[in-house]
Protein backbone atom coordinates (compact mmCIF):
# COMPACT_ATOMS: atom_id res chain seq x y z
CA UNK A 1 0.00 0.00 0.00
CA UNK A 2 1.16 3.34 -1.25
CA UNK A 3 0.76 6.60 1.15
CA UNK A 4 0.83 4.44 4.66
CA UNK A 5 2.55 6.86 6.72
CA UNK A 6 -0.69 9.25 5.89
CA UNK A 7 -2.89 6.45 5.94
CA UNK A 8 -2.62 5.34 9.28
CA UNK A 9 -2.55 8.69 11.15
CA UNK A 10 -6.26 9.60 9.39
CA UNK A 11 -7.53 6.19 10.21
CA UNK A 12 -6.02 6.25 13.70
CA UNK A 13 -7.62 9.90 13.83
CA UNK A 14 -11.06 9.00 13.05
CA UNK A 15 -11.28 5.76 15.29
CA UNK A 16 -9.91 7.63 18.70
CA UNK A 17 -11.90 10.37 18.47
CA UNK A 18 -15.32 8.70 18.37
CA UNK A 19 -13.83 5.83 20.55
CA UNK A 20 -12.85 8.64 23.31
CA UNK A 21 -16.50 10.23 22.66
CA UNK A 22 -18.06 6.72 23.29
CA UNK A 23 -16.07 5.85 26.21
CA UNK A 24 -16.86 9.31 28.07
CA UNK A 25 -20.69 8.78 27.49
CA UNK A 26 -20.73 4.95 28.73
CA UNK A 27 -19.04 6.60 32.14
CA UNK A 28 -21.17 9.07 32.25
CA UNK A 29 -24.51 6.74 31.69
CA UNK A 30 -23.33 4.51 34.46
CA UNK A 31 -22.17 7.17 36.86
CA UNK A 32 -25.81 9.22 36.35
CA UNK A 33 -27.68 6.08 36.70
CA UNK A 34 -25.82 4.56 39.71
CA UNK A 35 -26.33 7.95 41.42
CA UNK A 36 -30.20 7.65 40.13
CA UNK A 37 -30.75 4.96 41.78
CA UNK A 38 -29.16 6.06 44.77
CA UNK A 39 -31.50 8.98 45.22
CA UNK A 40 -34.47 7.66 43.84
CA UNK A 41 -34.26 3.75 44.98
CA UNK A 42 -35.22 3.82 48.86
CA UNK A 43 -38.47 5.27 47.88
CA UNK A 44 -39.85 4.01 44.35
CA UNK A 45 -38.20 0.30 44.10
CA UNK B 1 -49.78 29.77 20.95
CA UNK B 2 -49.53 33.64 19.60
CA UNK B 3 -46.24 34.08 21.55
CA UNK B 4 -45.31 30.58 19.93
CA UNK B 5 -45.86 32.32 16.46
CA UNK B 6 -44.63 35.60 16.98
CA UNK B 7 -40.99 33.90 18.10
CA UNK B 8 -40.94 32.05 14.91
CA UNK B 9 -42.13 34.98 12.45
CA UNK B 10 -38.78 37.00 14.47
CA UNK B 11 -36.42 34.50 14.04
CA UNK B 12 -37.40 33.56 10.28
CA UNK B 13 -37.44 37.67 10.03
CA UNK B 14 -33.93 37.83 11.60
CA UNK B 15 -32.92 34.87 9.26
CA UNK B 16 -34.20 36.73 6.31
CA UNK B 17 -31.82 39.41 7.15
CA UNK B 18 -28.70 37.68 8.16
CA UNK B 19 -29.02 35.89 5.14
CA UNK B 20 -29.38 38.87 2.80
CA UNK B 21 -26.77 40.47 4.90
CA UNK B 22 -24.05 37.36 4.21
CA UNK B 23 -25.29 37.15 0.69
CA UNK B 24 -24.28 40.84 -0.50
CA UNK B 25 -21.43 40.85 1.62
CA UNK B 26 -19.80 37.25 0.08
CA UNK B 27 -21.42 38.95 -3.24
CA UNK B 28 -18.81 42.41 -2.69
CA UNK B 29 -15.95 40.09 -1.40
CA UNK B 30 -16.13 37.49 -4.66
CA UNK B 31 -12.72 38.63 -6.05
CA UNK B 32 -11.23 38.35 -2.59
CA UNK B 33 -12.42 34.97 -1.94
CA UNK B 34 -11.26 33.12 -5.06
CA UNK B 35 -8.38 31.00 -3.98
CA UNK B 36 -6.60 31.24 -7.95
CA UNK B 37 -7.37 33.34 -10.99
CA UNK B 38 -7.83 31.72 -14.48
CA UNK B 39 -4.91 32.92 -17.79
CA UNK B 40 -8.27 34.40 -18.65
CA UNK B 41 -8.51 36.23 -15.87
CA UNK B 42 -4.25 37.42 -15.87
CA UNK B 43 -4.90 38.04 -19.67
CA UNK B 44 -7.50 41.07 -18.71
CA UNK B 45 -6.73 42.26 -15.37
CA UNK B 46 -3.29 41.11 -14.53
CA UNK B 47 -0.41 43.78 -13.79
CA UNK B 48 3.13 43.03 -14.15
CA UNK B 49 5.06 42.41 -11.08
CA UNK B 50 1.84 41.11 -8.81
CA UNK B 51 2.23 38.19 -6.97
CA UNK B 52 -0.81 35.99 -7.28
CA UNK B 53 -1.59 32.26 -7.65
CA UNK B 54 -2.95 31.50 -11.15
CA UNK B 55 -4.73 28.26 -11.44
CA UNK B 56 -5.87 25.95 -14.21
CA UNK B 57 -5.03 22.89 -16.62
CA UNK B 58 -0.85 21.69 -17.57
CA UNK B 59 -1.55 21.97 -21.80
CA UNK B 60 -1.17 18.80 -23.44
CA UNK B 61 2.51 18.61 -24.83
CA UNK B 62 3.44 21.61 -23.13
CA UNK B 63 5.64 20.30 -20.25
CA UNK B 64 10.05 20.69 -20.67
CA UNK B 65 11.90 19.70 -18.31
CA UNK B 66 15.28 21.22 -17.51
CA UNK B 67 17.94 22.05 -14.80
CA UNK B 68 18.92 25.35 -14.34
CA UNK B 69 21.73 26.07 -11.93
CA UNK B 70 21.90 22.25 -10.76
CA UNK B 71 18.62 22.27 -9.79
CA UNK B 72 15.21 20.59 -11.20
CA UNK B 73 12.82 23.45 -13.03
CA UNK B 74 10.06 22.95 -15.37
CA UNK B 75 8.71 24.94 -18.15
CA UNK B 76 5.12 24.37 -18.92
CA UNK B 77 1.35 26.03 -19.87
CA UNK B 78 -1.42 26.88 -17.94
CA UNK B 79 -4.71 26.74 -19.81
CA UNK B 80 -8.30 27.42 -18.83
CA UNK B 81 -9.77 26.50 -22.42
CA UNK B 82 -9.11 30.31 -23.98
CA UNK B 83 -5.69 31.61 -23.06
CA UNK B 84 -2.59 29.92 -21.74
CA UNK B 85 0.16 31.48 -19.86
CA UNK B 86 4.06 30.02 -19.90
CA UNK B 87 4.91 28.96 -16.38
CA UNK B 88 8.43 28.13 -15.38
CA UNK B 89 8.98 26.52 -11.76
CA UNK B 90 12.45 25.64 -10.11
CA UNK B 91 11.83 22.96 -7.60
CA UNK B 92 10.53 19.90 -6.51
CA UNK B 93 6.68 18.52 -8.30
CA UNK B 94 3.62 17.63 -6.35
CA UNK B 95 3.27 13.46 -7.40
CA UNK B 96 0.09 14.59 -9.16
CA UNK B 97 1.40 16.67 -11.19
CA UNK B 98 1.17 15.84 -15.54
CA UNK B 99 -0.23 16.81 -18.52
CA UNK B 100 -4.17 17.27 -18.40
CA UNK B 101 -3.98 18.05 -14.79
CA UNK B 102 -5.68 21.04 -12.57
CA UNK B 103 -2.45 22.76 -10.89
CA UNK B 104 -2.65 26.25 -8.92
CA UNK B 105 0.49 27.65 -8.85
CA UNK B 106 1.58 30.95 -6.50
CA UNK B 107 4.00 33.39 -8.62
CA UNK B 108 4.65 36.69 -10.31
CA UNK B 109 3.92 38.32 -13.77
CA UNK B 110 6.79 38.75 -15.49
CA UNK B 111 6.36 42.14 -18.09
CA UNK B 112 6.07 39.51 -20.96
CA UNK B 113 2.97 38.00 -19.50
CA UNK B 114 5.08 34.83 -18.34
CA UNK B 115 4.80 33.55 -14.87
CA UNK B 116 7.30 32.78 -12.48
CA UNK B 117 5.90 30.41 -10.42
CA UNK B 118 7.37 29.47 -6.66
CA UNK B 119 4.74 26.90 -5.31
CA UNK B 120 3.28 24.30 -7.68
CA UNK B 121 -0.09 22.54 -5.96
CA UNK B 122 -1.94 19.76 -7.25
CA UNK B 123 -5.55 20.42 -8.27
CA UNK B 124 -7.06 16.63 -7.85
CA UNK B 125 -10.56 16.73 -9.93
CA UNK B 126 -13.83 15.45 -8.22
CA UNK B 127 -13.55 11.94 -10.52
CA UNK B 128 -12.11 8.73 -8.69
CA UNK B 129 -11.04 5.76 -11.36
CA UNK B 130 -8.96 2.73 -10.87
CA UNK B 131 -6.18 2.35 -13.36
CA UNK B 132 -7.96 -0.31 -14.92
CA UNK B 133 -10.77 2.15 -15.84
CA UNK B 134 -8.12 4.19 -17.11
CA UNK B 135 -6.71 1.89 -19.31
CA UNK B 136 -9.72 0.49 -21.03
CA UNK B 137 -10.84 4.48 -21.37
CA UNK B 138 -7.64 4.61 -22.76
CA UNK B 139 -7.37 1.45 -25.23
CA UNK B 140 -11.16 2.19 -26.42
CA UNK B 141 -10.01 5.77 -27.08
CA UNK B 142 -12.83 7.75 -24.80
CA UNK B 143 -9.96 9.36 -22.88
CA UNK B 144 -6.59 10.50 -23.38
CA UNK B 145 -5.98 11.68 -19.64
CA UNK B 146 -2.96 14.18 -21.08
CA UNK B 147 -6.11 15.75 -23.12
CA UNK B 148 -8.54 17.39 -20.44
CA UNK B 149 -11.17 16.18 -18.04
CA UNK B 150 -12.84 12.74 -18.53
CA UNK B 151 -15.76 11.74 -20.15
CA UNK B 152 -19.17 12.10 -18.55
CA UNK B 153 -19.49 9.38 -15.30
CA UNK B 154 -22.41 7.64 -16.18
CA UNK B 155 -20.40 5.74 -19.14
CA UNK B 156 -17.17 4.38 -17.07
CA UNK B 157 -18.61 4.56 -13.18
CA UNK B 158 -20.04 1.17 -13.36
CA UNK B 159 -17.38 -0.11 -15.92
CA UNK B 160 -16.00 -3.80 -15.43
CA UNK B 161 -12.68 -4.44 -15.00
CA UNK B 162 -13.31 -7.78 -17.23
CA UNK B 163 -14.26 -5.34 -20.11
CA UNK B 164 -11.15 -3.77 -19.81
CA UNK B 165 -10.32 -5.15 -23.86
CA UNK B 166 -13.26 -3.16 -25.06
CA UNK C 1 -25.25 1.88 28.64
CA UNK C 2 -28.04 -0.42 27.30
CA UNK C 3 -30.05 -0.30 30.79
CA UNK C 4 -31.01 3.54 30.05
CA UNK C 5 -34.28 3.12 31.44
CA UNK C 6 -34.60 0.71 34.07
CA UNK C 7 -33.41 3.17 36.86
CA UNK C 8 -35.97 5.80 35.54
CA UNK C 9 -39.29 5.70 37.54
CA UNK C 10 -41.43 6.26 34.75
CA UNK C 11 -43.65 9.76 34.91
CA UNK C 12 -47.04 10.41 33.72
CA UNK C 13 -46.63 12.97 30.70
CA UNK C 14 -48.43 16.22 31.36
CA UNK C 15 -52.33 16.15 31.03
CA UNK C 16 -53.43 17.27 27.19
CA UNK C 17 -49.51 16.69 25.91
CA UNK C 18 -49.60 17.04 22.24
CA UNK C 19 -47.72 17.17 19.51
CA UNK C 20 -43.62 17.34 19.85
CA UNK C 21 -43.89 18.03 23.49
CA UNK C 22 -45.22 14.51 23.66
CA UNK C 23 -41.77 13.66 22.99
CA UNK C 24 -40.43 16.19 25.63
CA UNK C 25 -41.69 14.03 28.77
CA UNK C 26 -37.97 13.08 29.70
CA UNK C 27 -39.14 9.87 31.35
CA UNK C 28 -40.49 8.66 27.58
CA UNK C 29 -37.27 10.21 25.98
CA UNK C 30 -35.54 7.85 28.49
CA UNK C 31 -37.40 5.09 27.25
CA UNK C 32 -37.51 5.15 23.48
CA UNK C 33 -33.64 6.54 23.46
CA UNK C 34 -32.99 2.62 26.16
CA UNK C 35 -34.83 1.46 23.35
CA UNK C 36 -33.02 2.50 20.43
CA UNK C 37 -29.46 3.10 21.79
CA UNK C 38 -28.82 -0.96 21.40
CA UNK C 39 -29.37 -0.92 18.24
CA UNK C 40 -28.22 2.25 16.85
CA UNK C 41 -25.42 1.25 18.51
CA UNK C 42 -24.87 -2.19 16.92
CA UNK C 43 -25.85 -1.24 13.47
CA UNK C 44 -23.56 1.44 13.04
CA UNK C 45 -20.70 -0.52 14.32
CA UNK C 46 -21.64 -3.42 11.71
CA UNK C 47 -21.66 -0.98 8.64
CA UNK C 48 -18.93 0.32 9.91
CA UNK C 49 -16.67 -2.57 9.88
CA UNK C 50 -18.36 -3.31 6.57
CA UNK C 51 -17.10 -0.12 5.26
CA UNK C 52 -13.84 0.10 7.12
CA UNK C 53 -12.87 -3.21 5.67
CA UNK C 54 -14.07 -2.34 2.09
CA UNK C 55 -12.97 1.05 1.68
CA UNK C 56 -8.97 -0.12 3.35
CA UNK C 57 -8.54 -4.08 1.36
CA UNK C 58 -11.74 -4.34 -1.25
CA UNK C 59 -11.98 -1.27 -3.11
CA UNK C 60 -9.30 -0.64 -5.75
CA UNK C 61 -6.48 2.52 -5.52
CA UNK C 62 -7.34 5.66 -7.50
CA UNK C 63 -5.32 5.54 -10.86
CA UNK C 64 -3.30 8.93 -9.67
CA UNK C 65 -3.70 8.91 -5.89
CA UNK C 66 -2.86 5.37 -5.62
CA UNK C 67 -3.81 4.41 -1.99
CA UNK C 68 -3.78 7.92 -0.37
CA UNK C 69 -7.78 7.11 -1.91
CA UNK C 70 -8.63 5.45 0.68
CA UNK C 71 -8.37 8.23 3.45
CA UNK C 72 -11.60 9.78 1.58
CA UNK C 73 -13.67 6.69 3.58
CA UNK C 74 -13.21 8.14 6.56
CA UNK C 75 -12.62 12.18 5.52
CA UNK C 76 -15.94 12.44 3.33
CA UNK C 77 -18.37 11.01 5.79
CA UNK C 78 -16.74 12.81 8.87
CA UNK C 79 -17.12 15.96 6.51
CA UNK C 80 -20.84 15.37 5.65
CA UNK C 81 -21.65 14.78 9.52
CA UNK C 82 -19.79 18.04 10.13
CA UNK C 83 -22.29 20.04 8.72
CA UNK C 84 -25.48 17.34 9.16
CA UNK C 85 -23.88 17.52 12.85
CA UNK C 86 -24.65 21.30 12.49
CA UNK C 87 -27.77 21.41 11.30
CA UNK C 88 -29.50 19.19 13.96
CA UNK C 89 -27.60 21.73 16.19
CA UNK C 90 -29.82 24.33 14.73
CA UNK C 91 -32.93 22.38 14.58
CA UNK C 92 -32.28 21.46 18.38
CA UNK C 93 -31.47 25.34 19.03
CA UNK C 94 -34.79 26.88 16.91
CA UNK C 95 -36.91 24.33 18.73
CA UNK C 96 -35.89 25.82 22.23
CA UNK C 97 -36.02 29.52 21.31
CA UNK C 98 -39.49 29.11 19.49
CA UNK C 99 -41.30 26.22 21.17
CA UNK C 100 -39.22 26.17 24.73
CA UNK C 101 -39.01 22.57 24.04
CA UNK C 102 -37.47 20.67 27.72
CA UNK C 103 -35.08 18.60 25.62
CA UNK C 104 -33.62 20.74 23.11
CA UNK C 105 -31.22 22.89 25.11
CA UNK C 106 -29.48 19.73 26.76
CA UNK C 107 -30.07 18.19 23.25
CA UNK C 108 -27.85 21.55 21.45
CA UNK C 109 -25.60 21.16 24.81
CA UNK C 110 -25.30 17.41 23.68
CA UNK C 111 -24.63 17.22 20.08
CA UNK C 112 -21.96 20.18 19.73
CA UNK C 113 -19.13 18.52 21.17
CA UNK C 114 -19.77 15.34 19.06
CA UNK C 115 -19.83 17.55 15.96
CA UNK C 116 -16.99 19.37 17.11
CA UNK C 117 -14.96 16.15 17.40
CA UNK C 118 -16.38 14.89 13.87
CA UNK C 119 -15.18 18.23 11.96
CA UNK C 120 -11.77 17.74 13.77
CA UNK C 121 -11.77 14.34 11.63
CA UNK C 122 -12.48 15.93 8.65
CA UNK C 123 -10.05 18.70 8.81
CA UNK C 124 -7.18 16.31 10.10
CA UNK C 125 -7.92 13.13 8.25
CA UNK C 126 -8.01 16.11 4.88
CA UNK C 127 -5.11 17.63 6.13
CA UNK C 128 -3.06 13.97 5.88
CA UNK C 129 -5.10 13.66 2.07
CA UNK C 130 -3.67 16.65 1.26
CA UNK C 131 0.18 16.75 1.72
CA UNK C 132 0.50 14.15 -0.14
CA UNK C 133 -1.77 14.93 -3.10
CA UNK C 134 -1.87 19.01 -3.21
CA UNK C 135 1.45 19.15 -1.85
CA UNK C 136 0.24 21.56 1.03
CA UNK C 137 -1.21 20.06 4.75
CA UNK C 138 -3.40 23.40 4.59
CA UNK C 139 -4.45 26.44 1.95
CA UNK C 140 -7.00 29.07 2.49
CA UNK C 141 -9.16 28.26 0.21
CA UNK C 142 -12.95 29.40 0.69
CA UNK C 143 -13.65 25.26 1.36
CA UNK C 144 -11.36 24.81 3.73
CA UNK C 145 -11.42 28.03 5.53
CA UNK C 146 -15.58 27.88 5.69
CA UNK C 147 -14.97 24.52 7.36
CA UNK C 148 -12.66 25.68 10.28
CA UNK C 149 -15.22 28.12 10.55
CA UNK C 150 -17.28 25.76 11.46
CA UNK C 151 -15.40 24.12 13.62
CA UNK C 152 -14.78 27.07 15.99
CA UNK C 153 -18.90 27.92 15.50
CA UNK C 154 -19.21 24.55 17.87
CA UNK C 155 -16.29 25.42 19.83
CA UNK C 156 -17.67 28.57 20.68
CA UNK C 157 -21.20 27.37 21.23
CA UNK C 158 -19.69 24.65 23.58
CA UNK C 159 -17.74 27.72 25.13
CA UNK C 160 -20.76 29.81 25.32
CA UNK C 161 -23.46 27.77 26.80
CA UNK C 162 -21.04 26.85 29.59
CA UNK C 163 -20.01 30.80 30.19
CA UNK C 164 -22.79 31.95 32.20
CA UNK C 165 -24.28 31.20 36.08
CA UNK C 166 -27.37 30.41 35.30
CA UNK C 167 -27.80 27.03 33.02
CA UNK C 168 -30.60 28.82 31.03
CA UNK C 169 -28.91 32.20 29.51
CA UNK C 170 -25.89 30.22 28.24
CA UNK C 171 -28.47 27.52 26.76
CA UNK C 172 -30.31 30.67 24.82
CA UNK C 173 -26.45 32.56 23.79
CA UNK C 174 -25.83 29.08 22.38
CA UNK C 175 -28.80 28.86 20.58
CA UNK C 176 -28.53 32.29 19.00
CA UNK C 177 -24.84 31.71 17.95
CA UNK C 178 -25.89 28.28 16.73
CA UNK C 179 -28.64 29.75 14.20
CA UNK C 180 -26.51 32.55 13.14
CA UNK C 181 -23.83 30.08 12.00
CA UNK C 182 -26.16 28.53 10.03
CA UNK C 183 -25.54 30.64 7.10
CA UNK C 184 -22.18 29.15 6.95
CA UNK C 185 -23.47 25.52 5.85
CA UNK C 186 -24.23 26.79 2.31
CA UNK C 187 -21.39 28.45 1.75
CA UNK C 188 -19.47 24.96 3.15
CA UNK C 189 -21.81 23.15 0.67
CA UNK C 190 -20.92 26.22 -2.46
CA UNK C 191 -17.60 27.34 -2.15
CA UNK C 192 -16.22 24.70 -4.10
CA UNK C 193 -18.79 25.41 -7.27
CA UNK C 194 -19.02 29.34 -6.23
CA UNK C 195 -15.48 30.43 -5.52
CA UNK C 196 -12.37 28.96 -7.40
CA UNK C 197 -10.77 26.18 -4.46
CA UNK C 198 -7.98 24.12 -4.22
CA UNK C 199 -10.55 21.64 -2.74
CA UNK C 200 -12.78 19.50 -5.91
CA UNK C 201 -16.30 19.61 -6.00
CA UNK C 202 -18.40 16.80 -5.08
CA UNK C 203 -18.36 13.66 -6.68
CA UNK C 204 -21.42 12.64 -5.42
CA UNK C 205 -24.48 14.80 -6.11
CA UNK C 206 -27.89 14.31 -6.10
CA UNK C 207 -28.91 14.74 -9.49
CA UNK C 208 -25.92 12.88 -11.65
CA UNK C 209 -24.01 9.80 -11.74
CA UNK C 210 -21.43 9.74 -9.28
CA UNK C 211 -18.10 10.58 -10.55
CA UNK C 212 -16.84 7.55 -8.86
CA UNK C 213 -16.08 4.27 -9.85
CA UNK C 214 -18.44 1.80 -8.39
CA UNK C 215 -16.49 -0.02 -6.58
CA UNK C 216 -14.78 2.45 -4.49
CA UNK C 217 -18.58 4.01 -3.99
CA UNK C 218 -19.88 1.12 -1.94
CA UNK C 219 -17.94 1.44 1.31
CA UNK C 220 -17.99 4.84 1.02
CA UNK C 221 -21.74 4.83 1.16
CA UNK C 222 -21.20 1.89 4.48
CA UNK C 223 -18.70 4.17 6.12
CA UNK C 224 -21.35 6.98 5.82
CA UNK C 225 -24.54 5.15 7.03
CA UNK C 226 -22.56 3.49 9.83
CA UNK C 227 -20.64 6.66 10.76
CA UNK C 228 -23.99 8.23 10.72
CA UNK C 229 -25.60 5.66 13.11
CA UNK C 230 -22.83 6.39 15.57
CA UNK C 231 -23.33 9.71 15.73
CA UNK C 232 -26.74 9.51 16.33
CA UNK C 233 -26.05 6.84 19.19
CA UNK C 234 -23.18 9.11 20.67
CA UNK C 235 -25.74 12.08 20.78
CA UNK C 236 -28.58 9.30 22.42
CA UNK C 237 -26.17 8.70 24.97
CA UNK C 238 -24.47 11.76 25.90
CA UNK C 239 -28.69 13.12 25.99
CA UNK C 240 -29.78 10.16 28.48
CA UNK C 241 -27.27 10.75 30.57
CA UNK C 242 -27.47 14.89 30.40
CA UNK C 243 -31.43 14.17 31.17
CA UNK C 244 -30.70 11.85 34.19
CA UNK C 245 -27.96 14.34 35.48
CA UNK C 246 -30.43 17.09 35.68
CA UNK C 247 -32.90 14.60 37.53
CA UNK C 248 -29.70 13.80 40.01
CA UNK C 249 -29.33 17.79 40.48
CA UNK C 250 -33.07 18.39 41.12
CA UNK C 251 -33.36 15.81 43.54
CA UNK C 252 -30.53 17.02 45.46
CA UNK C 253 -31.96 20.78 45.58
CA UNK C 254 -35.39 19.24 46.50
CA UNK C 255 -33.36 17.21 49.09
CA UNK C 256 -31.53 20.46 50.29
CA UNK C 257 -34.59 22.49 50.71
CA UNK C 258 -36.50 19.77 52.54
CA UNK C 259 -33.44 19.23 55.04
Amino acid sequence: MTHLAFIIPAYGVALVIPAAFALDAWRRLSRARARLAALEGGRRR
Amino acid sequence: MKRKHRRLAILLAAGLGLGSAAALTLFAFRDNLVFFVTPSDLASRGRAGETLRLGGLVAAGSVEHTTIAGDPAVRFRVTDGRTAVNVSYVGVLPDLFREGQGVVTLGTLAPDGSFTASEVLAKHDETYMPKEVVEALKKSGHWQPGSGPPPPAATWNTLSAAKSGG
Amino acid sequence: MLRAVDVFSPIAPPRGARGLHRFANPGRFLRLAGALLPWVSAIGLILTVIGLYGGLFVAPADWQQGDAVRIMYVHVPAAWLASAGYMALALASAASLVWRHPLADLAAAEIAPVGAGFTAICLITGSLWGKPMWGAFWVWDARLTSVLVLFFLYLGHIALTRAFDTPERGYRAGAILALVGVINLPIIKFSVDWWNTLHQPASISLTGAPKMYIGMLWPLLFMALGASLIFAALVLARLSAAVMERRVRALLAARAEGA
